[in-house]
């Protein structure tokens, strides 16, 4: 009975984002089914009607974690709708324990990414509730199948919450297959990746000093490496000459490049599925992976990550916005001026140019400029400008504010057949930090929010905050990252007065959909 | 489910009084003795009828505990009923009342219907508040008296329903701002408008829309006529 009207519901609110996405007027992709129905993440348990509840845009209710519920290392998340600029809250987020197999998963994509079908079943992996700080660590990330990881993620929807549940639901999935590829390596620390797999079976003699581990997979190269690189090195025998030079890659190279294709991955199946599935608007992504010993932290939008670790801020992402990525931008559009639809121009101007300015000199910059320079304004430049706007308000191609993240491949320019889709790349930057570099205490945690928390809150306020709740909360209260994360969400929301939504010294408050987890640290010290 | 109303409640009063399980005794018809604390918000909902009309009621189970009252006062914005519940094991409890009214009038809208709830009535061997004290409190403050028991489901149910029919009642008097107390749905749209109702005008878009629709069927069947 429940199910059924939690698919009615679903049905439903599908219909409404279908017409109200797409600009109004009739979309025939609202016909085709949808991959997964609206929903809040999966840890927090919500009924369809408490569902309906929490999207109250009027009194924008902080759904927290449950007393009841757990998240790996008491993770605390809070969550608060939007004031009404979208009908149902567009963030979504993820947390789990991800196992990735040593064999290959029945749904990760054959190594032709191109071909690839449909991914058709989701696996059973556990979700980690009710693990939270009874698991031992020093088995973790040791299964006898595979590596294990932990995994933290948030995704802001766009223009409809379509692609944001999908990613929410199978981002982590993509990143498994990716590391499966490469679980042996990444296991065998002693020896740095090799170049070229399966080159030679190992029989290497140099190697046999070396502590303990799975040696099958390494090759000549990786030996040689070994043997001439680390002074500890306990063989006596000269290594053999080599005629060239060859990068010495490190193991958390290859995690940060299974995040990249994760994420890659993620975008080419969003686009293969809308061709069956009803998936609406984009999404920004950011995700936390804590694999052996380190945190991986890849971000692809405007949502933002930070460490605080007594009372020092350590930024783990950067945001990609038509300002920060002007001239990745300008140069696409100069290279390739035909996705300009000869209604946009690549250069910037101060302002719009107007007509009878046709002649005259004009402050400008071009894509490989950081400053400006004067220029003679032709009839060109009349063109609306590629990157508009200042801030928050900055715009690509008039359109859209962040220039980061998955799904959009049906994003046009309103009124024209010019495609958003090539200016934006679904490429994140992965950051990373070990864990094991220092001691962490209770109240080192990670933040990592959307961005309706970081409009309204800088780092400095966000570290203040936090820090200050933390260290006058119970030290033992398994709760305290949840009610901290609550009482962050409730300052960058605010109060609704007479004149909106307003936090303290009258600034404005967040209107956003706001979602945050806080990370505690300590737990990750205690690694295999 | 299509419903003609939706009343949002939401439930006060100082922490153990038994909230949580008034809620879950009412949505679920179950008593869990011992109940995790409530931290922030958490909801419940349920169908009744009253005078032949279906109405939703959406209810708001707040934390009582003192840290989170900030965070809980924004949560009476819209509600249309309010269950005040002190425990009547507990003096102190009952002692607070006040100051949990001086609360609520004051974040809610004036027209709020308040039902004052004396809970554990089962619990008569160790009652430190007399039931006529609850009667005159309620009398002295205009506000709807029961005593109820979470655990055998004793008068849970009228004290949900009894406030509902106290808010119907103020409606068809033209007491309520029916566009802002209570939300008001066209029978077969009800999920449709959910949240256009929630926006600051929720008047506004369910005209709107309704006329939309209207010309939509008109133009939708010209053609074929």
């Amino acid at each position: 009975m429940l199910g059924r009207v939690k698919c009615a519901v679903a049905g439903f609110m599908g219909g409404i984002m279908a017409g109200g996405s797409s600009g109004g007027g009739c979309n025939p992709g609202s016909e085709l089914p949808m991959k997964f129905p609206y929903m809040r993440p999966e840890f927090l348990g919500l009924s369809p009607d408490e569902i309906e509840c929490s999207a109250d845009h009027t009194t924008r209710p902080i759904v927290i974690l449950r007393e009841t519920r757990r998240l790996p290392w008491a993770t605390g998340y809070a969550e608060v709708i939007n004031a009404g600029k979208s009908a149902l809250n567009e963030d979504q987020a993820c947390c789990e324990l991800v196992i990735a197999r040593r064999r290959p998963m029945s749904y990760c994509p054959p190594s032709t990414p191109s071909k690839t079908p449909t991914a058709k079943r989701r696996n059973s992996l556990p979700n980690g509730e009710g693990l939270g700080l009874r698991l031992d660590h020093s088995k973790l990330g040791e299964d006898s199948e595979g590596l294990v990881f932990h995994y933290w993620a948030l995704f802001d929807g766009h223009a409809g919450w379509g692609a944001a549940v999908v990613a929410s639901r199978l981002m982590q999935h993509h990143i498994a297959c990716q590391l499966q590829a490469v679980i042996e390596i990444l296991r065998n620390l002693s020896s740095l990746p090799p170049t070229v797999l399966g080159e030679e079976p190992d029989t290497n003699p140099y190697l046999q000093g070396n502590p303990p581990g799975p040696h099958r997979s390494l090759t000549r190269a990786a030996s040689l490496r070994g043997a001439s690189g680390a002074p500890d090195s306990p063989c006596n025998t000269p290594p053999p000459p080599r005629f060239y030079t060859e990068k010495k890659i490190q193991h958390e190279s290859l995690v940060i490049g299974a995040i990249e294709n994760a994420f890659k991955e993620m975008d080419a199946q969003i686009e293969r599925e809308k061709q069956v599935f009803h998936i609406t608007g984009g999404c920004t992504a950011l995700t936390v992976v804590y694999l052996l010993g380190k945190l991986y932290v890849g971000n692809a939008g405007d949502s933002r990550a930070i460490i605080i670790r007594s009372n020092e801020i350590i930024p783990m992402s950067t945001e990609f916005t038509p300002e920060s990525e002007r001239q990745r931008l300008q140069f696409l559009g100069f290279m390739q001026p035909h996705l300009l639809g000869n209604e946009f121009t690549h250069l910037e101007f101060p302002r719009r140019v107007q007509r009878k300015e046709v002649g005259k000199r004009m402050l400008y910059r071009d894509f490989t400029m950081n400053g400006w320079a004067y220029k003679t304004i032709e009839e060109e430049d009349l063109k609306f400008p590629l990157i508009y706007g200042e801030g928050k308000k900055a715009r690509v191609l008039a359109t859209i504010g962040v220039t980061r993240g998955l799904g959009d491949h049906d994003l046009k320019v309103h009124d024209s057949n010019i495609y958003i889709k090539p200016f934006l790349s679904c490429c994140p930057e992965v950051k990373v930090y070990d864990l094991a570099q220092c001691e962490h205490g209770a109240d080192d945690v990670l933040v990592m929010a959307t961005d309706g928390l970081w409009d309204v809150l800088s780092n400095q306020e966000v570290a203040e905050s936090v820090t200050t709740f933390l260290a006058n909360y119970d030290p033992d209260d398994l709760h305290r990252y949840t009610m901290a994360a609550q009482d962050l969400v409730m300052r960058a929301r605010g109060v609704l007065r007479d004149r909106g939504w307003r936090i303290t010294n009258e600034r404005l408050g967040s209107g956003d959909d706001i979602s945050a987890f806080i990370i505690p640290l300590m737990y990750g010290n205690h690694q295999p | 489910m299509a419903y003609a109303y939706l009343f949002k409640y939401i439930i006060i009063g100082d922490t153990g009084v038994g909230k949580s399980c008034l809620l879950l005794q009412f949505t679920d018809k179950r008593f869990q003795p011992v109940h995790d604390l409530t931290i922030g918000v958490e909801f419940g909902a349920r169908m009744i009828t009253i005078d032949g009309k279906q109405i939703k009621l959406q209810i708001w189970d707040t934390a009582g505990q003192e840290s989170f009252r900030s965070i809980t006062r924004s949560y009476y914005r819209g509600a249309a009923g309010a269950l005040l519940v002190y425990d009547i094991t507990r003096r102190d409890t009952f002692n607070h009342l006040t100051t949990w009214l001086e609360d609520a009038r004051q974040h809610s809208n004036s027209n709020m219907v308040i039902m004052l709830i004396g809970n554990k009535s089962d619990l008569e061997s160790r009652r430190e508040v007399k039931k006529e004290e609850g009667e005159a409190f309620a009398r002295e403050h205009g506000l709807i008296f029961m005593e109820t028991s979470a655990k055998t489901a004793s008068n849970v149910e009228e004290a949900f329903i009894n406030t509902a029919k106290e808010i119907y009642e103020k409606i068809q008097e033209g007491v309520f701002d029916i566009n802002n107390e209570v939300r008001h749905t066209s029978l077969c749209f009800s999920f449709l408008l959910k949240p256009l109702h929630s926006s600051s005008v929720p008047v506004f878009p369910l005209f709107l829309l309704s006329v939309v629709f209207q010309q939509c069927v008109w133009f939708a069947t010209l053609p074929l006529s």
